[in-house]
């Protein structure tokens, strides 16, 4: 009995992660053929490969966008991982009722769309001659309410025991923060960092807007400009794709495990 | 332990200040650079087409100036037109280029909605009248000509030649032909060869805008009001699209890369489209011989009907976020607006003129091969001088969308008169 209700799980679990990992291996596969074979819908690999990265590599400067995206991606996940952990433990461990109101209203901020302010940050951006800059891609998503969240709800468990006993042993606050609670929370900063870069990673809309200099572009916009022409060719646009999406993959299986624990809130 | 908080503080805050200064540094390089007085910055979007075209005007303006310099930034058409948006609506005009690239379906809309943000070039060197007729209508808003024309959106079907032979036509037979004859000729194709002669996407009017055009009609009067329930060249349209899909003449599928894939992949035997489909049609090397071109089949009820329509094509503004518009004014008129060399350099790439004398050239006497050894291009550009004048509006795209909505209902069984009220209504509250 439980035999066949085990064979019918693993069945459905075949057929689920098949349909999941389908257009990964479809991608990979379209990456290494020619555009009109891609269109064709073959699933079988081609030799042209080397043919896409050349075109590729020839139509979009791919290299420099790579490392735009690496630099505001690890910059951003940095910065707001501080900011935003030192805010989410400072509304826990120094609680009181004011702070709540603040963090309702930063919850609230979570309900308003990036679209609706889009355009007034721009002209606050543009101003201040932040286009086209690193702390113009950073800014405005240096400190989310959803990390601020997140912090203080895994700060929760964080046991207050802990705080008074360095507290009495002449820790002062800061090394508190530091020294105790960074390395315990490990697992939610993990956590943190795979959502956070990955944001960063896969942000179009915005820089969209602030870069408009070459020099400038990520990796997302590379690909978009892929698809702009009257002619598409697909196999370097897949291939455009999956150089895109290899960092967010490495990042994610490197920390995958602490991604799982952090997620759920556990405290080593 | 203040003392800690506040150190711990500046130290942050030092390192923001260093960060910005960085950004600050990088900012002002920028700007140098293209605030230099021969220095032109360009927003357009594809590397194979319209940037080719703009770098090889700037290699033919540099003769004579050789100070000049064009920096293109490639940006795709929906990106172009938020970044567009976002600077005209936050009153920051000076963070758009010296020129754009707009698609001709939005150009209007543009110039309406933000009329402080391009220049009028209606009293500039650039003459006009060289440009076909129906092409530079689309960039005029209350008399004013706002943009450059670049590329022909002429209209053109193409049909596979030996396709059409199975089942015993030829593509001459489908010259200056109606609709009506072209639903009788397919549903003959359909039955010998199995193969449709249209294929279109779904919920989207392109194939409906091109007919309506080509009868000079749109969705809108002269005043700007939405002319959509009692369009009696709108009726016939709808009903002309609704037979091509009953009688599967026409097959929609459901995204551009279906539709590409059906003409490459021989599922249809033509296609009707801006002649910048051209390109598409080429990337199946294996083809090559077996296409021909013709003009597109006009409606049968409507006195103004012509076989000749625009879909898609874009012109060139100048914004006035430019801190030199007359040399952009200037640079435009003596290319796109001047240089039949241009557009010879650019013929291969399939960026066909709307500048008139460009087509005496004898580069556009060319035959090509991939169309069965015809001489396409002057076909092309004789195609383009005949298309009708048609108005755009501000809300072209609300009412294509709406009237897209009322096919796919119409389809599926209801009532045209009806859809098309509904269509109309909807309309109107987008324009409210």
């Amino acid at each position: 009995m439980t035999k066949l209700r085990n064979s019918f799980q693993y069945i459905f679990l075949i057929i689920a992660s098949a349909v999941s990992v389908f257009p990964l291996f479809w991608m990979l596969i379209a990456a290494t053929n020619k555009s009109a074979d891609v269109l064709r819908g073959t699933l079988v690999p081609g030799g042209y490969l080397m043919e896409n990265l050349k075109t590729l590599m020839a139509a979009q400067p791919v290299v420099s966008s790579m490392l735009n995206s690496f630099k505001y991606a690890v910059v951003l996940t940095i910065i707001s991982l501080v900011i935003c952990s030192l805010a989410g433990y400072g509304f826990e461990i120094y609680h009181d009722k004011g702070k709540d109101f603040v963090m309702s209203i930063i919850l609230l901020a979570m309900m308003v769309p990036f679209a609706a302010t889009m355009i007034p940050l721009f002209r606050m951006f543009s101003n201040a001659s932040l286009l086209n800059t690193t702390l113009g891609f950073i800014l405005p998503s240096i400190s989310t309410p959803f990390l601020i969240m997140m912090f203080r709800q895994s700060a929760r468990s964080f046991p207050h025991d802990i705080i008074e006993a360095a507290r009495i042993d002449g820790l002062n606050e800061i090394g508190i923060f530091f020294k105790m609670f960074i390395p315990t929370m490990r697992s939610t900063y993990a956590a943190a960092m795979v959502i956070t870069f990955m944001n960063a990673w896969n942000n179009y809309l915005w820089p969209k807007v602030i870069m408009s200099d070459d020099s400038s572009m990520t990796m997302p916009m590379l690909i978009a400009n892929l698809t702009a022409g009257y002619t598409t060719d697909y196999g370097s646009l897949m291939l455009g794709v999956l150089l895109c999406t290899i960092p967010t993959i490495i990042v994610f299986f490197v920390l995958q495990k602490s991604f799982a624990e952090g997620i759920t809130g556990s405290v080593k | 332990m203040k003392k800690r908080i506040i150190s711990g503080l500046l130290v942050a805050s030092m390192a923001f200040a260093l960060l910005t200064g960085c950004g600050n540094k990088s900012e002002k390089e920028s700007t140098e650079s293209s605030g230099d007085e021969n220095t032109l910055t360009v927003w357009c979007w594809d590397p194979a087409f319209n940037i080719n075209a703009i770098q090889e005007a700037e290699k033919i303006y540099q003769k004579d100036n050789p100070e000049f310099q064009l920096e293109v930034v490639e940006t795709p058409w929906e990106d172009l037109q938020t970044k567009l948006t976002t600077a005209a609506s936050s009153n920051q005009i000076d963070t758009l280029p010296d020129i754009v690239l707009m698609q001709d379906d939005a150009f209007q809309k543009n110039v309406i909605s933000y009329s402080d943000a391009f220049v009028d070039l209606t009293d500039t060197a650039i003459d006009f009248s060289q440009f076909a007729e129906g092409k530079v209508s689309a960039s005029i808003v209350d008399g004013a000509n706002y943009g450059v024309p670049f590329d022909n959106g002429a209209v053109i079907a193409c049909y596979r030649e030996d396709i059409l032979e199975q089942a015993g036509f030829t593509t001459a037979e489908f010259e200056d032909i109606t609709w009506d004859q072209y639903i009788q000729q397919g549903k003959v194709v359909l039955e010998k060869t199995g193969k449709p002669l249209l294929s279109c996407l779904a919920g989207e009017t392109d194939v409906l805008a091109m007919m309506l055009r080509s009868a000079g009609g749109g969705f809108f009067d002269e005043e700007g009001n939405a002319l959509i329930a009692d369009n009696e060249i709108l009726k016939e349209v709808v009903e002309t699209y609704i037979e091509l899909v009953k009688s599967g003449v026409l097959i929609e599928v459901n995204d551009w890369d279906q539709y590409i894939g059906s003409l490459n992949n021989e599922t249809v035997a033509g296609t009707i489209n801006g002649c910048w489909i051209m390109a598409s049609i080429q990337t199946a090397e294996n083809q090559a011989g077996k296409w021909k071109i013709t003009n597109m089949p006009k409606l049968d009820g409507t006195s103004s009907a012509t076989n000749y329509a625009n879909q898609g094509g874009s012109s060139w503004a100048v914004t006035k976020g430019s801190k030199n518009p007359e040399l952009a004014a200037d640079f435009l008129g003596s290319t796109f607006g001047g240089s039949v060399e241009l557009y010879d350099n650019i013929l291969s790439t399939g960026a066909i003129a709307t500048y008139q004398p460009a087509a005496d050239s004898e580069k556009y006497a060319q035959t090509n091969d991939f169309f069965g050894g015809e001489e396409v291009y002057t076909k092309i550009v004789e195609y383009a001088s005949e298309v009708p004048d048609t108005i755009n509006g501000v809300y072209f795209y609300e009412a294509r969308d709406a009237v897209g909505t009322a096919i796919t209902n119409i389809i599926a069984g209801a009532d045209i008169s009806t859809e098309l009220k509904t269509a109309q209504e909807t309309v109107e509250f987008n324009m409210q």
